[in-house]
């Protein structure tokens, strides 16, 4: 078995909806999404327009699914899409679109362009057109467990080090457990802080929580690449452990399109709604807050901004939580121009990171959150994703900012009151 | 200040017949301005303007009247004695006009193919009214059908102004089901340079304007898709219409006769055609500046666009469909919801198709086969 051609069209007649279907018959031309897209407004270049990363997909449901379309197929006065034009699709859809859905926000009759790229990934990958890269990451997170390749002794590592620094004990695979805490590949590698936060700040709150062997990874190259069957096959993962577990909530970590696979995609991959809930760290750290839970102690003194994670805020909703967290320990909070539900994406989400190829662009395109770090005239800038994380971090080297990035649950974590006998 | 500037007078032109009018100089400058003014040039042309209209020989104009109702021979005369319309009028050399002319029978004629011989290529031909294609008994003068005249008549012409909707469009004769087989000008003649003023009628200012414009450069202003005019004709009377503020903000009459249309709202439910009409009336308006339609508690009726009388009640919003009625929407809806049915079938059954030959993906699918 192998990615074919007519897989691939196979599969863009398949993922064709009432929604795609009513998106494209009521595109108006409008041009609008261009300018809400990074990668237009960077580069000037009209390819990088939102709705036409879509024409071969546009095609295939104007041939197989409108009245003219299907005459036109007959009378062979339309031609069929080839391997050709998704070999020169492919940087259009995978490289240059970060799923950040800003385009959608701004189309005046409504289409969610992510939506449809999303969906067009399905077919993009079938015919074997997904980048290298990602089909790496994929092959990774079936056969090992992780996109990067890591493994549980890994983790196992970070946690003997995190009971080290703290002196709490990390719960792992402990049934009945209040909420099973996922991380992100990222975090296991990079940014040991999330864990030893999150350990200080649930023993300051008395919640139970617990890790899970077999499901501590919370990314999903699935949903990435555009594989539905894989992405099915990794979520289930952790909907079993957690299943399993009995917990009530699990928490997505500090991962952009993790929140995205487990919270909205998760239940429709799985055919089925969860037997648990599915909360955002940062909604999870809002509530115990708001409870009085979890206090905090003095405020940060130093002038700083929050980057929204797409996925987080515009596509998840997860918009004022931060904004209470930050206040409650910032002394100068100040928000970028177009914060919130408009915010600017980084540049590397939606797989676009994992994508060695599309670094260049990726670095062009990060000018404009440049511009707005640089409107804010802060030092210090706050996030809740991993991914936003490392690829602003890289942005920043690049353009020689002396800018530090820093993950709000750590910040939270830094401020807050610890009853040091419990 | 009156300022007489003796301007070198030079027998037969258009000079000597301002003088011997009496009009001073400065008043005809004045005039030229508000010429200049309406027809979109820069304010410095109105000199340049008079110099070449009083230094013109006097215009030969040779106008026929075919399938019309002498509205806008009416509408050009409509005089506020003195106007200066009327002024400029006296100014050309109107050599044959049925309405006007005081010769009648073969002695008319006999002026129209004098005029012809004299000015050959040089006289400018005025057409309102529509020709019959049908029976050329129809319409005809002194025994010549209206086809005949105006080929004949145009083949010496300069160029030809096609006044009123009639000439320019067909206008009324030509409204369905057009029983005399009615065409305008530009239909017929294809080798001559023509301007469309339609209206029914057209502004007398809006015609004058046009004859001024060709006796001063010698040719025809800028015209938009439809041979009209430019500076007339280049915006909608909605875009310049004093109620469009109301309009703007969603404020509509409902009735001729409610509080709303009391207070002046925009007229548009009422089937106001100015969003679809091209004219000055907004602007210039009628009988000396006085007044239009809309300003007069009526909506425009779109009568300087073609087929405006097959367009539709005039009391109908432009926003309602022009011919359906209650059972053919009935009809159509029923025809819509079964096409609707059929597409959706087959489209479904498309996909159905399409997942049911899915093979499940694996990571092995996700690469090509290298051969």
């Amino acid at each position: 078995m192998s990615a074919t051609l007519a897989k691939g069209i196979n599969s863009f007649k398949e993922v064709i909806d009432a929604p795609i279907a009513s998106f494209f018959s009521s595109c108006v031309h409008c041009g609008l999404c261009a300018e809400a897209c990074l990668f237009y407004t960077e580069t000037g270049d009209a390819e990088y327009t939102p709705i036409h990363k879509l024409e071969p997909l546009r095609r295939v449901w104007q041939q197989e699914y409108t009245l003219l379309g299907k005459l036109g197929k007959m009378l062979g006065l339309s031609k069929p899409v080839t391997d050709a034009e998704l070999a020169a699709w492919e940087p259009l859809v995978y490289d240059s679109c970060t799923l950040c859905g800003r385009c959608a926000m701004v189309c005046p009759v409504g289409n969610d362009m992510t939506y449809m790229i999303r969906k067009m990934r399905e077919g993009m990958a079938a015919s074997g057109h997904a980048p290298e890269d990602l089909v790496g990451a994929t092959m990774r997170s079936i056969t090992i467990g992780s996109p990067m390749g890591i493994k549980w002794p890994a983790v196992l590592a970070q946690i003997k080090h995190v009971q080290a620094e703290t002196g709490i004990t990390v719960p792992v695979d402990s049934p009945g457990a209040e909420y099973l805490v996922l991380m992100s590949s990222m975090e296991i590698i990079n940014f040991p802080e999330y864990l030893s936060a999150l350990s200080r700040i649930f023993k300051q709150a008395g919640v139970t929580w617990t890790l899970a062997q077999d499901a501590f990874e919370a990314t999903n190259s699935g949903i990435q690449i555009g594989a539905s069957d894989l992405a099915r096959e990794i979520v289930s993962r952790i909907v079993v452990a957690a299943e399993r577990l009995q917990v009530k909530c699990v928490i997505s970590p500090e991962c952009g399109h993790a929140f995205t696979a487990l919270r909205w995609e998760g239940p429709n991959l799985m055919g089925r709604p969860f037997g648990f809930e599915v909360k955002h760290i940062l909604e999870v750290l809002d509530e115990l807050h708001a409870a009085g839970k979890i206090k905090t102690k003095g405020q940060d003194a130093r002038p700083l901004t929050y980057h929204d994670p797409c996925q987080i805020a515009r596509r998840g909703g997860v918009v004022e939580q931060p904004r209470r967290l930050l206040n409650a320990v910032a002394v100068d909070f100040r928000e970028m121009p177009d914060a919130g539900v408009m915010n600017w994406c980084c540049g590397g989400g939606g797989g676009v990171s994992a994508n060695s190829r599309a670094e260049p662009l990726r670095l062009e395109v990060f000018k404009h959150k440049k511009a707005q770090i640089e409107a804010v005239e802060v030092q210090t800038l706050i996030t809740a994703c991993a991914n936003c994380r490392i690829v602003m971090e890289e942005g920043l080297e690049h353009y020689h900012m002396k800018v530090e990035v820093v993950g709000l649950t750590e910040l939270v974590a830094q401020y807050l009151v610890e009853d040091k006998t419990t | 200040m009156k300022i007489t500037q003796k301007a070198e007078i030079i027998p037969g032109t258009v000079g000597e017949g301002l003088a011997q009018r009496g009009v001073t100089r400065r008043e005809f400058l004045q005039y030229c301005s508000t010429l200049a003014a309406l027809l979109a040039l820069p304010p410095a042309m109105a000199g340049a303007m008079a110099e070449a209209i009083s230094k013109a020989r006097r215009q030969s104009v040779i106008w026929l009247s075919f399938q019309e109702c002498t509205g806008c021979t009416e509408s050009i005369t409509r005089s506020h004695s003195p106007t200066l319309e009327n002024l400029i009028f006296d100014l050309i050399s109107l050599d044959y006009h049925h309405t006007l002319q005081a010769a009648s029978g073969e002695a008319a004629e006999q002026a129209r193919m004098q005029a012809m011989k004299d000015n050959d290529g040089k006289y400018l031909l005025i057409v309102d009214g529509s020709i019959p294609l049908g029976n050329p008994g129809y319409s005809c003068i002194a025994g010549i059908s209206n086809l005949d005249m105006l080929v004949e008549t145009a083949k010496g012409a300069a160029a030809i102004v096609a006044v009123g909707t009639c000439a320019a469009f067909g206008g009324l004769p030509m409204a369905d089901p057009n029983p005399t087989g009615a065409v305008s000008v530009g239909d017929i003649i294809k080798d001559k340079p023509i301007i469309n003023v339609p209206g029914c009628p057209p502004i007398p200012v809006v015609m004058t304007g046009v004859l001024a414009h060709f006796l001063t450069f010698g040719g025809l202003p800028e015209m938009d898709a439809l041979g009209r005019p430019k500076s007339f004709y280049g915006e909608t009377i909605h875009d310049r219409c004093y109620r469009r503020p109301f309009y703007d903000q969603g404020k509509f009459a409902q009735s001729f006769d409610d509080e709303a249309a009391r207070k002046g709202w925009c007229l548009f439910k009422l089937g106001c055609k100015g969003p679809v009409t091209y004219n000055a009336c907004a602007t210039t308006k009628w009988n000396d500046g006085t007044s239009f339609p809309i300003q007069s508690g009526h909506g425009c009726i779109g009568c300087s666009e073609p087929n405006f009388w097959d367009a539709g009640s005039f009391y109908q919003a432009l926003s309602m469909p022009v011919t359906a009625t209650p059972s053919m929407l009935a009809g159509a809806a029923a025809v819509g919801a079964a096409a609707g049915v059929a597409i959706t079938w087959h489209n479904r059954s498309t996909k159905a198709a399409a997942k049911a030959v899915h093979e499940k993906v694996t990571v092995q699918d996700l690469t090509r086969e290298v051969k």
